[in-house]
């Protein structure tokens, strides 16, 4: 192009000039990365999980599928294959809707309470599909219960209870149509316990008024007509807990929470026992409280460290049955026949559970004793809930579906553990990347490949499916062939960087390992420092980083990484720090520090022995420096007056910056901590905006060129500062959600800050927009997605920032003598030269994450990733949110590859990098770059797990796995004998002309 | 007590399910009669909204309808609705205690004809109000309902795997509580009824395209051979074609070019 040839073209110039054309036509291919669907599971695995168990229920009656209902901590509704603990299928209701209780009624639904006793939905037991849902006045908040009434012979239908508060609802388990509705008092009413005696029209209510009075209803089932209504007070008061004991007997904690007070009541006449607790337990004192124990004549109280088990003979008369010491759980209930119910009691003994099965008939003995060795990593035992079934010899065996501190759910049968689910991994808190180890040496790769036949066979196979020529079966042994390739699957680090360890901290306080290749858990360890313990009652689980990450000359040493928690959800509540080894799970060190924890920064910055220093920033404003060892501290000395930070306070509607200065004395304890000094504030103010959400770079982002060639072969400086935070905010009006502002009252600003300077770069009014706002910063650029109001449909804007005082820069000439401005003074207080462009489009979705690509380089064009509220992951082209963007673009922009301005962003299908599948519950999308520079890791999680790996330019820098090498060596072999055959055909052809 | 009377008869059950809703829109009027009686102050405003409904019975009698009425009146009506299966959809917003009531139905081609299977496809479908603040799921027969919902601008959205669905902005009037309007915000299309069909089916896959020639052709291995046999065929056509002086000075030209540079 840059030869200034005045020649007439040649037909040589013409063919170069096709060439060029056809080169043009391989790598403007579509924009979208999309998949093949027999290409599916070769990059990609999908986990599904469904939480911690909070309810479940069996369904063994029929003969057929076994299956147990369990209702979860994320707000999940699943059946579970009582076999294998597949998922048959489950309903992830809305983050808000939170599940009170789970039943079955009528043997074919699954009925459901939530949102606070006041949604009640059944789903087919089968299917999962929805069959009613019925949404329940609740005037107050309060405690709801459900209660599914048994078979009442009334035609078929049998109703549902709901009781919170004063009132009960009775529905309808055929349609959930409310049959009537009892208001029973205007008094403070709180229904402890809804009861049917046996072939009764009658249904008893008992609950406490206030606190110190007692009330007991008796209600007609058909229509809900009070039939009878007692009440008594007691003179020293109730504290609320009961339990009901009997039919005509509940057992309840007084007022001081210190003795127990039996309530026998018939016929209106109400009597209180109260019960001197130590009688039985002889060196009784504090506090007791009561377990929820659905039992017929039997109670369970805990008093101090264990729990006594109580059996209730008259209305003063307890015996004592046994004590359990912690930690330990009990089940429910369970009839075995009319007149025989069992429960479960397990105990914790080191490494060892102890299952027993007790029977009212005899409390002394077990019907069941079982012991089975459980993996301590799973903790202790949370939750138990237990089934039975006849044996082939007629006597009763039982199930036990057992909830684990760490969140997995087994299912223990006849002393072993059948299946278990790790289903922790539902709520992971925080995730990390690992490398993994090198490939050691006499380690062999070629047994991969057995030999060429088989090798030429499974390429052939591949050509065929390329081709569309291969039968059904073929493409399953393709499958088969791709799945089995354990390339993906190996423990050592691969050359393209695509084999790593996902290493993801849970709610529960379990780190667990995932190896890339297909998700499995490498290694799990409940860390003990955030383990419920007497020095800290309430941990909490915060962040996973990198600590360590040995140089390639260290390779003998394992990296780790650091866990950050915290006692307690204060925060003024004391940090927890654990560095745990990434390739073992070790934990190598474990700490309860003296400070609170909140804000960390990782630092730039490693020690001599490599590991990254941490700043943790405590709620006093002081900044303690991890490692605590002198080098570190001489590293970071070097460093510090380059350390700037700032804080969001949300409630206070501020940001403020801040930098360190050290007042310590030399060699004391003191050293390692700084104290912030205050550099700016911005205020918004209060009564028109309120900080939506901020947003910065990724810290380890790379940033390939700083400047950006536009058409017309001009040269644009993208204005590159780590310390750029984009600051979202709405008029408080217009803080709630969408439906409940006007376009009028709605407002959204757009900031654009320098950490440093505190100073303002740009900021941008949206008029009639409000949030939810999710942004997401990278280079020189911010795209956030909110709602327009006055078009009623969701928004996307980009800002482009670029540097205009090197604009000038761009003569060779000018460089060459000197006459730039590079050497111009920098200053904090000048003001930065910028020019800002920026653009907005429709998006039709809403978003619950949004994320950007990265690859090692950055030299990849990068890619949005939508996390959308169908729980799928969009990736979206940067050239659509490019404000250079217009209707026509010239020929010039055309080339550069400006796509042509629509009012709204495209939605392609094949780019949903989830494909098929969905990410229930997403919550966050993680990339992570691989070695190829082509190529990105993209890990999602939410209730389920979804990683795949993805190419924003596709693979242009390697082969893909699809690449027929038999179809490369065919065209070779035609090239070859073509050669050949024209070779002879010119032979012929001149010897023919030789003879003429 | 007109009021309850009226409802009461809006109750008898139409099997076209027009006809409840021309009645409903009548009871309307006569709740605003009674209004106007009782409020003479407001008159002339009321007389204003009273032309509203009166247009949309002669446009379209199937238009989108707010019952107002007690709350156990909409609970029941709700459930008479539910009960009933009602052949055709209707959203009717109805003030119950402190919201309106929002019911829909999200039709897909290809369901059953009798209109109560619901394709597998759709098993799972989510219907979400406002970008997640309730989510609720498809019934068996394609129904779904929001309960409570206050006066405002709405946007529902439908999450089914394989569909591509427009959210859909639905108005509930405050002032008149007799007004709703729902419309597709993709193409702003409006819609009468609250039936959600889906724009177009999602194909997630690129599917691969049947071997043919021009596929091959079109592949690097393919262009590459192509490339090849034209250089091989038409450049020496190409040569023979030109003038044999200027070959000559091309080749000399090429001389020059390349032979300092070698030297």
């Amino acid at each position: 192009m840059g030869s200034s040839n005045l020649r007439p073209r040649t037909a040589m110039a013409i063919w170069a000039r096709l060439g060029f054309v056809i080169l043009l036509l391989f790598f403007s291919a579509t924009l979208s990365t999309a998949l093949y669907e027999d290409q599916v599971g070769l990059a990609d695995w999908h986990h599904k999980y469904i939480g911690k168990v909070k309810h479940a229920v069996f369904h063994t009656q029929k003969t057929g599928r076994k299956r147990v209902v369990v209702s979860t901590e994320e707000n999940v509704v699943a059946s579970l294959d009582l076999r294998t603990g597949f998922i048959f299928w489950r309903n992830v209701l809305g983050k808000n809707d939170h599940i009170d209780q789970v039943d079955i009624a009528l043997g074919k639904y699954v009925v459901t309470l939530s949102s606070g006793g006041s949604i009640l939905r059944a789903w087919n037991l089968p299917d999962g599909q929805m069959i009613w849902e019925s949404t329940l006045p609740v005037s107050t908040p309060s405690k709801s219960s459900l209660y599914v009434l048994a078979n009442m012979n009334v035609g078929k239908d049998n109703l549902i209870l709901v009781f919170g508060g004063s009132s009960i609802h009775a529905l309808s388990s055929m349609d959930g149509q409310i049959v009537w509705r009892k208001e029973l008092s205007i008094d403070s009413l709180e229904i402890q316990q809804i009861f049917q005696p046996h072939d009764s029209d009658i249904i008893n209510a008992v609950g406490f008024v206030g606190s110190s009075e007692f009330a007991v209803y008796q209600i007609s089932y058909r229509t809900g007509e009070v039939m009878q209504q007692s009440k008594a007070s007691f003179e020293s008061g109730f504290c609320g807990e009961a339990s009901l004991v009997f039919d005509n007997l509940v057992v309840a904690l007084d007022a001081s929470k210190s003795s127990l007070v039996s309530i026998s009541f018939k016929n209106e006449v109400i009597n209180f026992h109260q019960i001197n607790l130590s009688d039985l337990v002889p060196d009784f004192s504090g506090k007791v409280t009561l377990l929820p124990l659905k039992f017929n004549g039997m109670l369970a109280i805990e008093i101090a460290s264990s729990v006594l088990l109580l059996r209730v003979k008259g209305p003063n008369e307890l015996e004592f049955v046994e004590k359990i010491s912690h930690p330990f759980a009990v089940s429910d209930a369970l009839p075995l026949s009319k007149e025989q119910q069992a429960f479960a009691i397990l105990q914790h003994d080191e490494s060892k559970i102890h299952f027993k099965v007790k029977s009212d008939n005899d409390l002394r003995n077990e019907i069941l004793q079982e012991t089975i060795q459980m993996d301590s990593q799973r903790g202790n035992i949370e939750k138990v809930f237990i089934n039975n079934y006849i044996r082939t010899d007629r006597t009763h065996g039982f199930r036990f579906l057992v909830v684990m501190e760490d969140h997995s759910l087994l299912l223990i049968q006849q002393g072993e553990i059948v299946w278990s689910r790790e289903d922790g991994l539902a709520s992971i808190v925080d995730s990390t990347t690992s490398e993994l180890p090198v490939e050691k040496e006499g380690v062999s790769v070629a047994e991969v490949e057995h030999n060429l036949f088989e090798w030429l066979k499974g390429h052939l196979l591949k050509l065929k499916g390329t081709l569309m020529l291969a039968s059904p079966d073929e493409v399953a042994a393709i499958q088969a062939i791709r799945l089995k390739s354990s390339e993906k699957n190996k423990m050592t680090r691969d050359h393209n960087g695509f084999r790593k360890l996902i290493i993801v901290l849970t709610r529960a306080g379990k780190v667990l390992a995932l190896h890339t290749g297909d998700g499995r858990v490498v290694w799990s360890v409940l860390l003990p420092a955030l383990r419920r313990s007497e020095t800290c009652g309430n941990p909490f689980a915060l962040r996973v980083y990198q600590w360590q990450v040995p140089h390639h000359h260290a390779m003998h040493e394992n990296p780790s990484v650091l866990v950050v928690g915290r006692c307690g959800h204060g925060f003024d509540a004391p940090g927890i720090f654990s560095i745990v080894d990434s390739y073992t799970g070790k934990v190598q060190n474990s700490l309860i520090l003296e400070h609170s924890v909140s804000h960390i920064m990782p630092l730039p910055l490693t020690d001599s022995t490599e590991q990254r220093l941490h700043l943790i920033i405590d709620a006093k404003l002081q900044a303690h420096l991890y490692p605590k060892n002198s080098d570190s501290l001489k590293h970071f000395f070097n460093e510090m007056p380059n350390i700037y930070w700032y804080s969001v306070e949300i409630e206070k509607n501020k940001i403020r910056g801040y930098s360190l200065e050290s007042k310590a004395e030399p060699d004391t304890a003191e050293e390692y901590v700084f104290q912030a000094k205050e550099l700016w504030s911005i205020v918004f103010p209060s009564e028109s905006e309120k900080i939506a959400v901020t947003a910065t770079r990724k810290k380890n982002e790379i940033v390939h060129t700083q400047a950006k060639v536009v058409a017309d072969q001009d040269v644009m400086y993208k204005y590159i500062s780590k310390n750029i935070l984009f600051v979202a905010t709405v008029a408080p009006k217009a803080a709630g959600e969408i439906g409940s502002a006007t376009p009028e009252d709605a407002l959204l600003y757009a900031y654009l800050i320098d950490t440093v300077s505190g100073r303002i770069l740009h900021r941008v009014c949206h008029q009639g927009a409000q949030g939810p706002v999710h942004a997401v910063v990278s280079e020189n650029w911010v795209v956030y997605h909110y709602f327009n109001l006055r078009a009623h449909r969701y928004e996307m804007s980009v800002i482009e920032i670029y540097d205009q005082s090197r604009a000038d820069n761009k003569d060779v000439w000018k460089l060459v003598l000197g006459k730039h401005n590079l050497t111009a003074p920098v200053s904090l207080y000048s003001r930065p030269d910028v020019m800002v462009k920026s653009q907005s489009y429709f998006f039709t979705h809403s978003v619950k994450s949004m994320a950007v690509t990265a690859t090692a380089k950055g030299i990849t064009s990068k890619q949005l990733l939508i996390g959308t509220i169908g729980d799928q992951v969009l990736a979206l082209d940067k050239r659509f949110l490019d404000p250079r963007r217009s209707v026509n673009p010239t020929q010039s922009e055309k080339e550069e590859g400006i796509i042509p301005l629509s009012d709204s962003l495209p939605i392609v299908p094949q780019s949903y990098i989830t494909h098929s599948l969905q990410v229930e519950g997403l919550r966050s999308m993680v990339t992570i770059p691989a070695k190829l520079e082509s190529t990105t890791l993209i890990f999602s999680y939410g209730v389920d797990l979804f990683f795949t790996r993805i190419a924003p330019s596709r693979t242009y820098d390697s082969l893909t796995e699809d690449f027929s090498y038999a179809l490369l060596l065919i065209t070779i072999v035609a090239l070859v004998a073509a050669i050949f055959v024209t070779w002879a055909l010119s032979e012929k052809k001149e010897l023919k002309e030789k003879w003429r | 007590m007109v009021r309850s009377n009226l409802g009461q008869d809006s109750f008898r059950f139409d099997s076209t399910g027009l006809g409840l809703v021309t009645r409903a829109i009548e009871r309307e009027r006569g709740d605003f009669g009674t209004r106007i009686e009782l409020k003479r102050t407001r008159r002339v405003a009321a007389q204003h909204l009273l032309i509203r409904p009166r247009a949309a019975v002669k446009r379209s009698a199937a238009s989108l309808v707010v019952i107002v009425s007690s709350m156990k009146l909409a609970l029941l009506l709700f459930l008479v609705l539910v009960s009933n299966f009602l052949p055709s959809s209707l959203a009717a917003p109805s003030s119950s205690g402190d919201g309106y009531t929002i019911t829909g139905r999200v039709k897909v081609e290809g369901m059953t004809s009798k209109g109560f299977g619901v394709s597998s496809k759709l098993l799972n479908a989510k219907i979400i109000l406002n970008g997640g603040q309730s989510v609720t799921f498809v019934r068996a027969d394609g129904y779904f309902t929001f309960h409570n919902v206050p006066a405002g601008t709405h946007l529902i959205e439908v999450a089914a795997l394989g569909y591509f669905f427009s959210p859909v902005r639905v108005d509930i009037s405050a002032r008149f509580p007799g007004k709703i309007q729902a419309a597709l915000t993709e193409n702003r299309k409006a819609l009468h009824e609250l039936i959600l069909e889906p724009l177009r089916e999602e194909q997630y896959y690129e599917i691969r395209e049947p071997f043919s020639i021009m596929s091959f052709l079109k592949s690097p291995m393919g262009l590459m051979m192509g490339f090849m046999l034209l250089v091989i065929f038409v450049m020496p056509k190409l040569v023979e074609n030109m003038d044999p002086e200027e070959i000559r000075r091309a080749q000399e030209e090429m001389r020059t070019n390349f032979l300092p540079r070698s030297s």
